[in-house]
């Protein structure tokens, strides 16, 4: 999906309806861009499709968590999922990896292609996906191993490395990527859960980049870390972007601001406004997110 | 007035002003919760004592044999009461043996199950089968016997007869042994493997690994202890076991080093004699019984110790 | 210990019934459980004809011995006998009540039914595990025109305690010196090989599904159950079937009146007709009791018995005592004492 004649005819679809959103005014309730899409671009980078998601709904059981949602997200730009509580960002992020197969009673309804597979086909296998979307938590949460195994063990598990050398300069690569190397060239066999809650954030990440996925989820992923800790995630999030596709769920818009490319504002399972993060924050196109940016709620 | 500043100084319950009637609503319940204090803490000594007792009066009953031929008894290699030999050396091997054949034979099987109930089984299935599993742990000990007596022996005899064949021996012993703590390991199994976060678990699976690989390289390890301590309490209700292995074992009081032939346990032992005991035969069943309850207590303790280890942890 | 702790439950309602039934004139005992069968039919006449009960536990006879030792009940019942020196230790009496035989069954497709010929020398050898399959020269010379297939023998024994047992042993120990000294007789041996079953029905199932086992039951368990036995060569040399009129036999050749304390087990003895394995079971009383009221009465049914009993006994195979033996008992009753040494029989 990273031909160029179909990013020029999304591009001619967006020029149309984005002229077509400014006759409505900002504070129209429905902007009406093309499905899924932002509602600006941001000008002058090339950005390829990475996912798309078409009409996706979710239930729990009876209940209807995500109502219709649409998104296109692009490859290697950081996109950032906000909304109160509840609003089924997290759920969301969950169906990009089908981290939601493991509920049993979850139904969806809806398309999400990953490089223009459907993922919910039934041909797709839950575990080559996962492997190509990579996920880091709320919470640090290490694997009961050594820092060194925390990294080493799925690529081993995937035949990613097959001689000891290998496996030694992929851990390395992840934990640099990760920017945790310095912090811990020297006790690699030391228990993962002997680190401080920063260096356990960033070794989940160094563990989620080491099997090399295309797209990686963060679901809050500084919402349990102190400032500093958070800040040096975020710087991450920013470098990672250039090898990675990054999805993430935050509650802090400070950060949406600060790390993502594009922002998309969620409430109560509708996707209300997606657009690019400079336009959201300075210029909301719907009353609700402009209500939630300027802290009427959340 | 002289009276009252007495009374204040001498009650821990005299604030100044109050009354005489609060202060002894307030003696009447301190007294009632020291009674109630000093009952219960009372019953938990009983418990200790009770353990105590046991192990002293098994001590002082099998004095005589023990002080007498304590080596012989540890490592003679028959139980003829007729010519007063005791050697518990058949019965502590048959014991062992078939609790080990149950341990390593149930414990793969409980963990298949146990994983499946914590990782793959539907919801709609998942309080059927745990609860047929715990079904399972409740059915007396007896009707295994019985099962093995009329079912298992048989069947085993029919397809191995050069093996079993009589049907009945150590191997057919700790198959039925295997059955009954199966449920047993199982339920604790799952119940340890469903205390690991989902947090845990999703990030394993996040990462792209199979059922197999999330469950050999992260909960296990995140579970170890306590899953070990499920297969010990196990293996402690195999050593103990009695019935069911009385039925099945063979019974024969001569040692010999066999996997699948006939021998017997300290249980079955006990239970085929001590009805008819009495003199040296007595003291030497009950030695057989402190042997039985020294296994037991270590192994049992030594599963507690690991229980315990994996609850602080989750604490 | 599902059986003892039954047995004390049992014993239990017993002594509760029993402060009823004190008053009704009720008799208890407690002990073996081979001759059971034969007590609880007596019991059962001699309700109907006298109108007193027999509150009978049976709990083996080594918990006969020990109710009796400590006097709960009046009289005690065990298949082996007690040595003159352990009744005296305890003030105790015995005296033979029933007789019955044990008879090897065995399980080996081939041979016809009920032909099988062995020795107690054999037989013995295939217990202690020297003798291992059926076509052994042994047994092969006992019975030439039997085709014998080369399967393996199961000896198959009683597990827990018991008189059979007793019998057993003691008849191997007679006929082979070496079973006597490494195995030896007793109510709980150690067997070299095979396996052990409980009670007679258990022997008799472990034998009826393993091929090639050897088992032994008592006489009426065998008979009622249409067993294949074994016919076994006696002392003289003659090959016996197992039957009412072969104990007899050799019961009729004991020497009741020179045994003390009618310590006698009445394996191997002479005679063409005995059959080896004949044993009768023992009723335990104190010489000096304490209730001279209840002593009576038991004596009173059990010399009812003597006189009363045979057709009962016939019938559910057991073997009566002959009336000469009888009369021996009667006479040896008049040692039992009151509380103040006065004579309560007759």
């Amino acid at each position: 999906m990273n031909d160029t004649t179909l990013q020029n005819f999304q591009t001619q679809q967006d020029s149309s309806t984005a002229s077509e959103g400014a006759v409505r005014g900002p504070y129209s309730e429905a902007p009406t861009p093309d499905k899924g899409q932002p509602v600006t671009r941001n000008e002058s980078v090339e950005e390829n499709l990475s996912v798309r998601v078409r009409d996706l709904s979710l239930w729990y059981g009876e209940h209807q968590a995500l109502d219709d949602i649409s998104i296109d997200i692009f490859a290697n730009t950081v996109t950032a999922l906000i909304g109160p509580s509840g609003c089924g960002k997290s759920t969301f992020l969950r169906c990009l990896n089908r981290m939601n197969d493991l509920i049993s009673s979850v139904s969806i309804k809806g398309l999400v292609e990953m490089d223009g597979r459907d993922v919910n086909a039934r041909g797709m296998d839950e575990v080559a996906l996962r492997r190509r979307v990579g996920m880091v938590f709320q919470k640090p949460n290490p694997f009961p191993k050594s820092i060194y195994e925390n990294v080493a063990y799925a690529p081993r598990m995937h035949d990613m490395v097959s001689r000891k050398a290998d496996q030694d300069e992929l851990v390395e690569r992840a934990l640099r990527d990760a920017g945790l190397w310095n912090e811990v060239k020297d006790k690699l066999y030391e228990p993962g859960t002997s680190l401080s809650g920063g260096q356990q954030q960033r070794l989940c990440i160094a563990r989620a980049i080491a099997v090399r996925p295309d797209v990686i989820l963060m679901d809050e992923p500084t919402s349990a870390l102190d400032p500093i800790s958070t800040a040096t995630i975020e710087d991450l999030m920013d470098k990672l972007k250039q090898d990675f596709t990054i999805v993430t769920v935050t509650h802090n818009m400070q950060q949406a601001a600060r790390v993502a490319d594009y922002t998309a504002f969620f409430h109560l399972g509708e996707m209300i406004e997606y657009n690019a993060t400079k336009q959201m924050f300075a210029n909301p196109h719907t009353k609700k997110a402009e209500d939630y940016i300027t802290g009427r709620y959340g | 007035m002289h009276v009252s500043t007495k009374r204040l100084a001498s009650s821990r319950f005299a604030f100044p002003g109050a009354s005489d009637k609060e202060i002894r609503i307030l003696k009447r319940n301190a007294l009632i919760d020291r009674a109630f204090e000093r009952s219960t803490q009372a019953f938990a000594l009983a418990v200790l004592l009770l353990l105590g007792a046991i192990l002293v009066s098994l001590c002082v009953s099998s004095w005589d044999t023990l002080s007498a031929h304590a080596v012989d008894f540890l490592t003679g290699d028959r139980w003829a009461a007729n010519m007063e030999m005791f050697g518990a050396l058949p019965a502590i091997y048959g014991t062992l043996v078939t609790s080990l054949i149950a341990v390593a034979i149930a414990v793969p099987v409980s963990f298949g199950i146990a994983i499946f109930l914590t990782e793959k089984c539907p919801e709609i299935l998942r309080r059927p089968l745990g609860i047929t599993v715990e079904l399972l742990a409740g059915i007396p000990s007896i009707i295994y016997g019985m099962w093995g007596v009329e079912m298992l022996a048989p069947f085993l005899n029919h397809i191995f007869p050069d093996l079993f064949p009589a049907g009945s021996g150590l191997a057919t012993a700790g198959l039925v042994l295997a059955i009954m703590i199966i449920p047993f390991i199982t339920a604790i199994s799952r119940d340890v493997m469903l205390t690991v976060p989902p947090i845990t678990r999703e990030s394993a699976y996040g990462l792209g690994c199979t059922t197999w690989e999330v469950v050999r390289g992260v909960i296990f390890p995140t579970v170890r202890h306590g899953m070990m301590g499920g297969v010990v309490l196990g293996l402690g209700r195999a050593l103990g076991e009695t019935m069911a292995v009385t039925f099945v074992i063979g019974n024969n009081l001569f040692f010999h080093p066999t996997i699948t032939g006939q021998g017997t346990s300290i249980a079955a032992l006990i239970a085929n004699q001590f009805p008819e005991a009495d003199g040296a035969q007595r003291s030497a069943l009950l030695a057989l019984g402190l042997v039985l309850f020294l296994i037991t207590f270590a192994v049992l303790a030594t599963a507690r110790y690991m229980l315990n280890r994996i609850e602080r942890r989750a604490a | 210990m599902l059986k003892t702790s039954c047995s004390a439950l049992l014993a239990g309602v017993l002594a509760l019934h029993g402060i009823q039934a004190s008053a009704q004139e009720t008799m208890t005992g407690a002990g073996a459980t081979f001759p059971y069968p034969v007590y609880s039919q007596w019991a059962d006449d001699y309700q109907d004809a006298k109108g007193i009960g027999l509150n009978y536990q049976a709990i083996g006879s080594g918990g006969g011995i020990k109710q009796i030792t400590a006097k709960t009940v009046t009289f005690g019942a065990s298949d082996a006998p007690l040595k003159k020196d352990e009744l005296d230790e305890h003030g105790l009496m015995q005296w033979p009540m029933i007789m019955g035989g044990v008879v090897p069954v065995l399980n080996l497709p081939g041979t016809e039914k009920n032909s099988l010929k062995l020795d107690g020398e054999t037989l013995a050898d295939i217990y202690a595990g020297k003798i291992t399959h059926w076509d052994d020269a042994a047994i092969a010379d006992l019975n030439p025109d039997v085709d014998l297939p080369d399967t393996a023998i199961t000896p198959v024994y009683r597990a827990e305690g018991s008189g059979t047992n007793f019998l057993f042993t003691h008849y191997l120990s007679q006929v082979n010196d070496e079973f006597a000294d490494t195995i030896g007789e007793g109510k709980s041996v150690a067997w070299p090989a095979g396996v052990g079953a409980k009670a007679n029905a258990g022997v008799a199932k472990q034998v009826a599904e393993t091929e090639g086992a050897i088992g032994y039951v008592e006489f009426a368990y065998a008979k009622q159950n249409d067993l294949d036995h074994i016919r076994l060569r006696n002392h003289d040399g003659e090959y016996v079937e197992p039957s009412s009129d072969s104990f007899k036999a050799a019961a009729a050749n004991a020497d009741w009146s020179n045994a003390p304390g009618f310590y006698l087990v009445l394996t191997d003895q002479v005679g063409a007709d005995s059959w080896p394995i004949t044993g009768a079971s023992f009723i335990l009383m104190h010489k000096q009791v304490e209730d001279p009221a209840a002593a009576k009465r038991v004596l009173e049914f059990f010399d009812w018995a003597y006189a009363n009993g045979g057709d009962a006994a016939n019938e559910l195979d057991y073997v009566p005592m002959p009336e000469n033996v009888a009369d021996q008992v009667r006479d040896s009753w008049g040692d039992i004492e009151g509380p103040q040494g006065e004579s309560i029989w007759p």
